[in-house]
């Protein structure tokens, strides 16, 4: 059967059904600008920035939730969209505290400030109450909450609900006194709250911040990016690692990653001071006759762990030992690991710890 | 309050349809207030996580959540009941706060406290009194809805039955479902609430649409400010409604029903419960109706404070225990409704007009129309006129005759300076657009809409800017805060309307209200925010002068 096709901007695009309006613009290349959008979530149809008109319907309509339709002729810049888009965005802008926050903050921190001045946005009108209030003693090590700057596109909440499933976090009151809160106004850590820092990631204007790369914001250098995969399980997540020198300041997700598409856990988003940290082991270590632990080569410990291993075997039988292997370690080291345990020390006395 | 006890209601409404409201309403009733502990163990039950609940709990301007909530005075602060003085009222009560407008335009102003509405201007006692009748029309015209609605037995089954009471039913039984959707198609009836969808159609489009089982929802959340017509109704003719829901059940194979009424009419509720009741008693509801195979439940839920529930979208997903936010459109509730099945939701009136449009045929309700207008609309009118109340008028009929002629016009030697129309949702009519007949397509031609079908009138000694600034404060109030145009927007019109925050240049006064409006009417997500502009609008077309005068002081 032959794709059904729409009118985009004056060019004819085939689509798949069930494609929005928005996606078959962004696989075309059109940037539409959008403030409650994540590829990742439900479309919302919240803050109204991704609006285009469709020719026969009176006023514009979001693309996020707009169907694509075969035969539909839609515009997505120029006339009034332009000015609604630039009306929306003063009045956002009047709403929040600051415009210009760290990078650090988050991975889409600059989206609202990139967008307020591509509309030239920041002209000062339609003053008035700001909405949001901050939250920022909370006493928690990795999510600065900074509501003053909250745009209530509620990104945070539908991630923590559809991507996480914690449903720590939620939208309460309504109208202009919206706020995001926990359960009974509390704490993030008397909540359902598992610090995954998703909720940092997708929001738009910084209200949400990473704590502890903002902490290393006064680090000299520039910042460089790095993309590898989190070393803490196995499923293999990838991340860009922030670094200035030889510091590490900080972790980002990888929305290409493709085990992870952008998800993170409180380990990966956090967890990377072992990096730098000055118990971190660089070489094996052997205990020595008293007792006390020796840096050694690899070659040493090698030998020492086959000689010890064998012993046992010797002493009391090969099922006399048990391995355990690590869940960071790969499918491929897990395999290994087996194949030592079972064909090398021969038992079957094989584990994983995320079993355990 | 014990824990066994708890999880026992808790349980009881667990397997029943659309459990939440109804379980939270049991204890806000029972507690005065929703107290952390129960709240986690109606989440932990219902498994609803229990952020979420909070959440949903917070967004109901009625429901409290602290002790003795519940027993705290409201008073009504709508447009006409500030006009009578609700203000000085709400400070003379102990531990009142205000609500917005609860329906009783006509009898000014209610005080909801607990369970009862009681009635009273300030320096009166408050007292308990029953909704009013609607005023006696002249002879020469006819009625559909209230035709048999001041028979002070009709509010029993066997009233309704001694006047014609379910021979809608068997006349429709008789026809069968596609003859009952072509009568009403034929009738021209269209949908009460406001947005006058041809309810025919609706019916037709749910009865086509896959999935099971079906579902009939009546809009019984009247939150337009201005709007009593739904309670009057629902008050002196609950089994009208009743039947008409059973008919739509049976034109469109629904097997289940909803009644959504909001919070502020817990009197109604008790008498819609009991005619449910009796309905259920004579098996007009339940299984076998009529003695043939045809089932049909319903259930009655209580809204907690929420004009957005009046949003077919939104009230759905208040049913389902949901963030009332509204949902976005297409799909339709015609086939993705309630739990995500098809559903008709329809207006009190419109469900109420179908029995005696089965009674006395299609062309019947058409000929009450004048001209090219088919049938009658209810008008909730209020405010400065002699007699205030709800008038079923025929479509097309005069709006000054209805001032003047059957309303008794302003006080003597006042004049109407402005009217309201749709509630506060059309904006003010004034000067020479008075002269307008009480129609679609006549009021849309003056750039507002008939709605709901209630009518404000303020005279010439009301302060219009005033009177705009309280209507978008209520919009304010009700703005759910998922699409930032309105969240944002009716706050902005609120504060420069009142005069706390914008230019004090008159040009970039305008261009700002201006522009505000224009992008709240052309992106908002639904009907509250593209509507709530109408107000500031026809504000700055009736009355420059005083706008000039309130910027530039």
């Amino acid at each position: 059967m032959k794709k059904p096709t729409l009118v985009l901007d004056g060019d004819q695009i085939g689509f798949n059904l069930g494609e929005t309006v928005y996606e078959v613009a962004e696989r075309s290349g059109i940037d539409i600008p959008t403030l409650c959008y994540d590829s990742r979530l439900d479309p919302f149809g919240g803050c109204r920035m991704c609006i285009v008109e469709v020719e026969g319907s009176r006023n514009p309509v979001a693309s996020c939730t707009t169907k694509a339709m075969p035969g539909m002729r839609v515009k997505t810049a120029g006339g009034r969209l332009d000015m609604h888009r630039r009306v929306l965005l003063e009045m956002v802008v009047s709403e929040n505290r600051e415009l210009d926050v760290d990078p650090l903050s988050g991975y889409a921190s600059q989206e609202l400030k990139l967008l307020a001045d591509r509309y030239d946005a920041r002209s000062g009108r339609f003053n008035g109450k700001q909405s949001g209030q901050s939250f920022e003693d909370d006493p928690n090590p990795f999510i600065k909450r900074d509501y003053d700057n909250c745009i209530s596109c509620y990104r945070c909440v539908r991630v923590c609900a559809e991507q996480e499933g914690d449903y720590a976090i939620t939208v309460v009151n309504r109208g202009f006194e919206t706020k995001i809160s926990t359960e009974f106004e509390g704490l993030l850590n008397d909540s359902a709250c598992t610090f995954c820092g998703q909720c940092i990631q997708t929001c738009p204007t910084g209200a949400l911040g990473d704590l502890k790369a903002l902490a290393n914001r006064e680090v000299p250098g520039e910042t460089k990016k790095t993309r590898t995969i989190c070393t803490y399980c196995g499923v293999g997540c990838s991340i860009d690692v922030l670094s200035r020198g030889e510091k590490v300041i900080g972790v980002l997700p990888a929305m290409d990653g493709p085990a992870n598409k952008g998800a993170l856990c409180v380990k990966g988003q956090f967890a990377y001071d072992f990096v730098g940290h000055r118990d971190r082991l660089k070489t094996p270590l052997i205990k020595n006759g008293s007792g006390q632990l020796e840096p050694a080569s690899w070659e040493d410990a090698l030998n020492c762990a086959a000689e010890g291993l064998s012993k046992a075997v010797q002493e009391h039988g090969r099922h006399s030992l048990y391995a355990i292997a690590s869940g960071r370690a790969p499918n491929e080291v897990a395999y290994v690991m087996q194949k030592f345990v079972r064909a090398g020390l021969g038992t079957n006395y094989i584990d994983n710890c995320s079993r355990a | 309050m014990n824990f066994t006890s708890n999880q026992e209601i808790i349980l009881r409404w667990k397997d029943e349809p659309a459990p939440l409201l109804g379980v939270l309403q049991e204890f806000h009733d029972r507690d005065g207030y929703l107290s952390e502990q129960v709240l986690r163990q109606i989440a932990k039950t219902l498994k609803i996580p229990v952020a979420d609940l909070f959440g949903t709990v917070t967004f109901y301007h009625h429901f409290s959540r602290e002790p003795g909530g519940l027993e705290a005075p409201r008073v009504c602060n709508g447009p006409i009941c500030r006009m009578h003085g609700s203000d000085d009222l709400l400070k003379s009560l102990e531990g009142a706060s205000p609500m917005p407008c609860s329906g009783r335009c006509d009898q000014p102003i209610p005080v909801l406290r607990g369970r009862e509405t009681l009635v009273g201007l300030p320096g009166s006692d408050l007292e308990r009194k029953p909704s009013l009748m609607p005023p006696v029309l002249p002879d020469n015209m006819e009625e559909c809805v209230f035709v048999d609605i001041r028979d002070p037995r009709r509010a029993s089954l066997e009233g309704y039955l001694n006047s014609g009471g379910y021979d809608a039913l068997k006349i429709a039984i008789e026809l069968g479902s596609e003859g009952l959707i072509k009568l009403v198609d034929d009738s021209g009836l269209a949908g009460r609430g406001g947005a006058g969808f041809p309810t025919g159609r609706k019916w037709k489009a749910v009865a086509d649409a896959s999935g099971n089982p079906k579902t009939v929802v009546c809009n019984a959340d009247e939150g337009e400010p201005g709007c009593f017509k739904d309670r009057c109704i629902m008050d002196y003719d609950p089994h009208a409604l009743v039947e008409g829901m059973v008919l739509a059940a049976y034109a469109t194979g629904a097997t289940r029903g909803f009644i959504y009424l909001r919070y502020e009419y817990p009197e109604t509720e008790e008498i819609l419960a009991s005619a449910i009741r009796e309905a259920y008693e004579k098996k007009f509801l339940g299984q076998d109706i009529l003695g043939t195979d045809f089932a049909f439940d319903l259930y009655l839920r209580r809204g907690a404070g929420a004009y957005i529930c009046g949003e077919e979208t939104s009230l759905l997903n208040s049913l389902e225990g949901k963030h009332p936010f509204p949902r976005n459109r297409p799909p339709y509730p015609v086939t993705n409704g309630y739990e995500d099945l098809p559903t008709v939701v329809n207006n009190v009136e419109t469900l109420a007009s179908v029995p005696p449009i089965v009674r006395n045929g299609a062309h019947w309700y058409q000929d009450l129309g004048i001209g090219d207008q088919g049938g009658t609309k209810i008008i909730s009118l209020s405010g400065d006129i002699v007699r205030p109340g709800n008038y079923e008028v025929p479509l097309g009929f005069s709006l000054m005759e209805l001032i003047e002629d059957l309303a008794g016009g302003c006080a003597l030697g006042r004049s109407v300076q402005a009217v309201t129309m749709a509630g506060l949702s059309g904006g003010f009519l004034a000067g020479g657009d008075l002269d307008v007949t009480l129609d679609e397509p006549s009021i849309r031609e003056k750039g507002s809409f008939l709605g709901a079908g209630g009518i404000m009138v303020f005279d010439d000694t009301r302060d219009m800017v005033k009177v705009a600034f309280q209507a978008m404060e209520f919009f304010a109030h009700e703005s759910c805060g998922k699409c930032f145009p309105c969240r944002i927007g009716t706050q902005r019109l609120s504060e420069r309307l009142a005069g706390t925050a914008g230019p004090t240049d008159l040009q970039q006064w305008l261009d700002e209200v201006i522009d505000l409006g224009k992008t709240m009417t052309e992106t908002s997500a639904c009907g509250l925010g593209m509507a709530a502009p109408l107000i500031s609008s026809s504000l700055l077309k009736y009355f420059p002068e005083s706008v000039s005068h309130h910027v530039t002081g």
